[in-house]
């Protein structure tokens, strides 16, 4: 119970010391209907967080509005980096783009950072940058390979070195796993875990999977339009709140790994679902 | 007096042909050596945006700017390319702040410029007379004042690619993560449209409404099938275009062919098309 009560008190802007940044309040509504209603939820300094709920929760919409791609009430303060605005390095689910394109892996990673134009070639000093980014994330053999040609985990790690390549402060993804495989999944997030701590971001994702959550999420925001729970993973992912913010009884979390088995969530908003227990 | 004499000179000294002798025809080369590189730099764009659709209807827009000037009794030299630029803008902010999709809104946009272009002319027959020159061009015809402001353009839209270019292709690729680099997609857009709108009508000039977004596209769509990387395919583009364009220029003059400038340009340039079609099947095979 105190270890509940600790957690309650670390509700976003009562206690925003150690946050990366802090979601205030949050609304979005599009075409009438309310995709975001008044989301508070916090992201720790130097976590791992993850953003979790059934389709249309709203959790891209969130990551957009984060983005500043989607205008939204409240507000979304960044304790953590003196109230400025941090480094942004963005994974998109999936990236739609013209897979005819000729540009070269290289080419892509260099777009954002060398001024003068691609006719040119990219530049040594640039080159050689880029092949350390995409030696981070084990994918130095694509250099030279076409953007069009990759497959979906190869992307995948492109996208990672394009926003590594920004040397991000809070590195933001969405779905970072999807249209991988469960093998390749298990490796994209491990190799994520290492470079965190090797390069000391904050990381927020999106993520439809539990099991990748349970595994490598140090924090956990379960979002169904409203924030629904928020807290440690060993915290929020009972049986109990998963059956409620996705509807039905979600046999994949084996509550026996984790050690606050039967902890219960804090959240002021999960408090009903606990009260009829 | 005629400040451009000495570059007669020297392309009817180093085209040695009877058809180069003439000044017009020196005077149309002049001009399409600095079109169609603009083309060719910004059809690449325009490719990677999906906007062939967008130089159609402001090439279309032409006919309302003539018409326009008419009314007003301003030169169409005047009416057509700021006409074009304000419809280019146009439907930029339109798509931007409407929920329809981009071919919808610029399919009205089109349809409108059209119609008030054409009931214009449709009232006054010499005009009508004079609307075959817009609909094939005519690059043979090209006056030094004209050439002039193709050299500004020509600087103009050069030193605006050679600093956005790769800022370009990144919002073209993905808007967000363009965004998420510090690009910025809204006025680079505007600034794209409205140069684009500007080298249409001059385009228009030369080679003619139904043709002019054939310029723009068949060199860039050449171009992806001979490269692999986007620097390459400039070049490419590049190659392509001006190559078609000389080409052209000297196959319509030759007594065999005697064919609109316009149409033989892009006709070489869609043979350049045809071969890199092929080469592209080669390399997957």
């Amino acid at each position: 119970m105190d270890l509940n009560k600790r957690q309650a008190s670390a509700v976003p802007q009562q206690n925003s010391a150690g946050q990366a940044l802090c979601f205030v309040d949050v609304s979005v509504e599009r075409g009438g209907i309310r995709i975001l209603d008044e989301v508070r939820a916090a992201v720790p300094m130097g976590s791992c967080t993850a953003i979790i709920g059934p389709n249309g929760a709203g959790k891209t919409t969130l990551l957009l509005a984060l983005l500043g791609e989607l205008p939204y009430q409240g507000h979304i303060s960044f304790p953590g980096y003196g109230g400025r605005r941090p480094r942004i390095g963005y994974v998109p689910q999936r990236l739609s783009f013209d897979r005819g394109l000729p540009l070269t892996v290289c080419e892509f990673l260099a777009l954002g950072f060398q001024a003068g134009p691609l006719w040119f070639g990219v530049s040594a000093a640039l080159q050689k940058k880029t092949k350390e980014t995409l030696a981070q994330v084990k994918a130095e053999h694509l250099t030279s390979r076409r953007l069009g040609a990759l497959s979906g985990g190869e992307l995948q790690r492109v996208l990672l070195a394009l926003a590594l390549q920004q040397q991000p402060e809070l590195l933001v993804l969405d779905e970072p796993a999807s249209g991988v495989d469960f093998q390749g999944e298990h490796v994209f997030c491990e190799l994520l875990d290492a470079l965190r701590l090797s390069q000391g971001f904050t990381q927020l994702m999106v993520s439809h999977d539990l099991p990748t959550v349970t595994h490598h999420a140090t924090h956990v925001i379960c979002l169904n339009h409203r924030v629904a729970a928020e807290g440690p993973p060993q915290l929020v992912l009972t049986p109990e709140n998963l059956s409620a913010i996705f509807g039905l009884h979600m046999g994949l979390v084996n509550l026996q790994s984790m050690p606050m088995a039967q902890a219960g969530c804090t959240a002021p908003c999960c408090q009903p679902v606990n009260e009829k227990q | 007096m005629n400040d451009l004499v000495w570059l007669y000179d020297f392309i009817a000294q180093v085209l040695p042909l009877s058809s180069m002798q003439a000044r017009f025809m020196q005077q149309a080369l002049v001009a399409l050596l600095l079109l169609a590189p603009m083309t060719a730099a910004m059809g690449i764009v325009v490719v990677n945006f999906r906007m062939a659709f967008f130089a159609e209807a402001i090439s279309h827009s032409a006919f309302t700017g003539v018409a326009l000037g008419m009314l007003f009794a301003v030169s169409p030299g005047w009416t057509m390319p700021l006409f074009g630029l304000l419809v280019g803008l146009g439907i930029t902010a339109v798509q931007r702040h409407s929920d329809l999709a981009s071919d919808t809104v610029i399919g009205v946009f089109f349809s409108a410029m059209l119609a008030f272009g054409l009931a214009m002319v449709s009232r006054d027959r010499s005009l009508a007379r004079d609307m075959q020159r817009f609909l094939y061009g005519d690059i043979l015809t090209i006056s030094e004042a004209e050439i002039w402001f193709l050299l500004l353009l020509f600087f103009l839209v050069f030193i605006f690619l050679a600093s956005n270019y790769n800022r370009l292709l990144y919002a073209g690729i993905n808007s967000t993560l363009a965004r998420t680099h510090r690009v910025r997609v809204q006025i680079l857009q505007y600034l794209f449209s409205g140069l684009l709108a500007l080298l249409v009508m001059f385009s228009v000039r030369a080679i003619g409404v139904l043709l002019v977004t054939a310029l723009l596209v068949v060199p860039a769509a050449g171009a992806r099938n001979f490269s692999r990387s986007a620097g390459a395919m400039f070049w490419w583009a590049m190659a392509i275009s001006t190559s078609s364009a000389v080409l052209g220029l000297l196959i319509s003059a030759q007594d065999w062919a005697r064919t609109a400038t316009g149409a033989t340009i892009i006709l070489v340039a869609c043979f350049w098309f045809v071969a890199s079609l092929l080469l592209a099947r080669l390399r997957r095979n």
